[in-house]
């Protein structure tokens, strides 16, 4: 389509600012549903405006007019012809649905308009007061748009002697898409009669692809008058007016978090500080590795001083260079929670629950693949807080609690990881369902002398559902366990505390980027393996006595009042010319999936980052071990996997 | 060529297309067809087809067409891709039983 190839590179960047007017105007549309001030019409204006003009200038004339109904409608709020209520808003919202919807098919390549971003313009043109132009909109979608067309092309006997080829011309057609070519044969003479220049041969051709007449008929400009064309939209995909939309349900609104996250797109936008950062850094590196480069012509021992303080600055700068590249990576959860506000007011609506949403620590930052990923289980279990945790106004009052329930989500640094909390003041776990449940299933005898954590533990168990009704949200199949899968496969852990009557916080812990972990490297004959320092309790050194022998050749050292079970690494890994008296070498104390275990290495070599390679890609997973890295002398070394470790020292134990 | 009817052994014709095989060479081809059509079988050769254009495949479809109303047997010894693809666009792959062209 040459009248818009050459603005295909700009209609991206076009789209994703658009999609981010767009969250500015959903945001500021709930603000504003909220009792916000008239500032924020003026600011959902600007961004329709820009939506807008982007739309018409970059080859979207739906989304224009589309757009252009939006605008009208804000600008008589703005100009204070109508009043902001709660049908304006929900429309507005709407619209704002549509218009992703149209960015999404604009991507595809689909035709932009379907049925609903039609009924909801027709919408917007009523609430002005003026009849919906539906009627136009529908000659125009059955005329110029479908989704498939069929051509029926019969040349005039004389085209080929014109120098006018079918040949080309149905080539040329199969560029617009997809075709099937059916040739009509009925025509033919008989041999012997036929003028070999003259053309006895028609097509039907069905054009699978969503474009315009304008462009089909462009391809037969050339022999508009050398033959009979006839361009139809195809019967069955004509886009048809369907019947007016169901409320949004429950489960749709459920969903438009998941499908947001879905959307992500494989690119990163960097602030220029962040880059203005590393060029500097870069700039700092240059000039370091000049003045290095001064010993290489002359080296004077007196000088040495200079050298160790050249390599000193070397190697902070390629720290700080570092930290600022896998910073690039990293993002604030902002874009997450953003998606949260209009998820829990239509959920919170639709269930006819009073909720307050409050957001904190939205700036903080974690690595992209940690953020796309943590989207739906944060999804998960605020539909769930709302569904289950959260009670309806009169359960509340008649607990003595306000009519307002708050569902709050926060997310926080601690030490090498990223805490993001999603807690309720709702009525929490309900100890005597979850016990009977688990009773049913079998999963458990009784709840005599279960802690709250271990009924806590409970709801993670696959299939574990304790509602009373099914309804559109718990019906769907898909549980806690998922959720706490999910995070897993992020390397993190989710955990529940839960009072009754006070609400439950759901705790999710993550690595802040799964790309470097800090380290031990340990040595184990002449073998380097790396121990995540996050799972590093503490390294001991232990006298023989200390350590006792138990039936089935297990071997247990007291630690803090607790026994616990020494992994020999070498025995694990089948290292050669490992010490093997337990004095001679170094206990670490590691905990992982719950529990703790003592690794038994020759020593400890020194504290490390590791830039994780992974060994599944380059080779195959192994048992107990997470991946591998380079060291500095270019050898391999492991990285362990402790809570693998831990479960093969169980399977050891029990086999 | 009427003498082929005098034949008392059937014997089968073969035809080999031209590298050029559009509008211009199509005289020649259109005779050399139908004489053809008076053996019991015809083999084609269209591998040395470079250049082909709708006027030469509505040709071959014909006489493919009358060739087999006749009871004649009509088969390829070869097909350029060229030639494969072009009926493939025309959608006349069936009508000239050849191979579909494989996607370039």
């Amino acid at each position: 389509m040459s009248s818009t190839g050459g603005l295909a590179q700009f209609q991206q960047v076009f789209i994703e600012e658009s999609l981010e007017g767009l969250d500015t105007m959903e945001s500021s549309l709930l603000a504003l549903d909220d009792g916000g001030d008239g500032e924020l019409v003026h600011t959902i204006f600007r961004a329709a405006h820009s939506i807008k003009g982007g739309a018409a200038t970059f080859g979207f004339p739906e989304m224009a007019s589309f757009t252009h109904e939006a605008e009208s409608l804000l600008d008589e709020v703005r100009g204070g012809k109508r009043a902001i209520d709660k049908p304006i808003v929900e429309l507005l919202l709407r619209s704002v649905d549509c218009l992703r919807g149209m960015f999404d098919r604009a991507r595809a390549g689909q035709p932009l308009n379907d049925a609903t971003s039609d009924d909801v313009r027709g919408e917007l043109a009523a609430m002005m007061g003026r009849a919906a132009p539906a009627a136009a909109v529908q000659g125009r979608r059955a005329g110029d748009q479908a989704e498939a067309w069929i051509i029926r092309f019969h040349p005039h006997a004389g085209m080929l002697a014109g120098g006018n080829d079918p040949l080309r011309l149905i080539r040329e057609l199969a560029g617009l898409g997809e075709l099937a070519v059916e040739a009509d044969l009925s025509r033919l003479p008989a041999l012997a009669k036929l003028d070999p220049s003259e053309c006895h041969m028609g097509w039907s051709i069905e054009l699978k692809a969503p474009v315009r007449r304008e462009d089909i008929k462009a391809v037969f400009d050339w022999v508009e008058d050398e033959c009979d064309l006839a361009i139809e939209p195809k019967p069955s995909a004509v886009v048809t007016p369907a019947a007016p939309p169901a409320p949004a349900n429950i489960a749709e609104a459920a969903a438009r978090g998941t499908r947001e996250a879905n959307a992500d797109s494989g690119s990163v936008r960097v602030s220029i500080d962040k880059i203005d950062g590393m060029i500097n850094l870069v700039g700092e590196l240059v000039i370091t590795q000049a003045m290095l480069d001064t010993f290489r012509e002359e080296f004077d021992p007196s000088r040495l001083a200079l050298l160790q303080h050249g390599l000193t600055q070397l190697a902070r700068h390629a720290r700080e260079l570092q930290e600022s590249v896998m910073g690039i990576r990293m993002l604030p959860i902002a874009s997450v929670f953003n998606r949260f506000p209009r998820l829990v007011r239509d959920l919170s609506q639709k269930l006819g629950k009073q909720v307050k949403l409050e957001l904190h620590g939205e700036q903080t930052e974690l690595d992209k693949t940690v953020l796309e990923k943590i989207g739906d289980p944060m999804v998960h279990l605020v539909r769930n807080a709302i569904d289950h945790g959260l009670e309806t106004p009169q359960k509340r009052r008649a607990a003595g609690k306000s009519d307002m329930g708050t569902l709050k989500l926060d997310a926080y640094h601690r030490g090498g990881n990223i805490v993001v909390e999603v807690s309720d003041d709702g009525a929490g776990l309900n100890r005597g369902a979850i016990v009977g449940k688990a009773i049913e299933r079998g999963l458990i005898r009784s709840g005599e002398g279960l802690s709250d954590e271990a009924v806590g533990e409970l709801i993670f168990q696959p299939g574990f559902s304790t509602a009373e009704v099914t309804t559109d949200l718990s019906g769907r199949g898909v549980g806690m366990d998922v959720v706490r899968r999910n995070v897993s496969d992020l390397g993190g852990t989710v955990t529940i505390r839960s009072k009754p009557g006070q609400g439950s916080v759901f705790t999710i812990t993550l690595p802040l980027t799964l790309a470097i972990i800090d380290g031990l490297t340990a040595a184990v004959g002449q073998e380097r393996y790396i121990v995540p320092l996050v799972s590093i309790v503490e390294s001991v050194q232990l006298k023989p006595e200390a350590l006792k022998t138990v039936v089935g050749g297990g071997e247990l050292f007291r630690f803090r009042g607790e026994y616990l079970p020494v992994l020999r690494l070498h025995e694990l890994f089948g290292c050669d010319g490992a010490k093997r008296a337990i004095e001679d070498g170094l206990v670490i104390v590691v905990e992982g999936d719950g529990s703790r275990v003592g690794l038994f290495v020759d020593g400890l070599v020194g504290q490390q980052q590791a830039v994780v390679k992974s060994l599944e890609t380059n080779y195959r997973r192994v048992q107990g071990v997470s991946g591998a890295t380079i060291l500095a002398d270019g050898s391999v070394a492991l990285i362990t996997d402790i809570a693998g470790l831990v479960r093969l020292h169980g399977r050891r134990k029990a086999a | 060529m009427g003498s082929k009817r005098e034949h008392s052994a059937p014997a089968a014709v073969e035809i080999g297309l031209p590298a050029d095989c559009r509008m211009a060479a199509q005289a020649a081809l259109l005779a050399e067809l139908l004489g053809a059509l008076d053996a019991p079988a015809t083999q084609l050769d269209g591998s040395a087809v470079e250049r082909v254009d709708t006027a030469a495949l509505q040709l071959l479809t014909l006489f493919r067409r009358e060739a087999l109303s006749r009871g004649c047997a009509v088969s390829w010894r070869g097909a350029s891709t060229t030639l494969c693809e072009a009926a493939e666009t025309l959608g006349l792959i069936k009508a000239l039983d050849l191979p579909a062209a494989v996607p370039a």
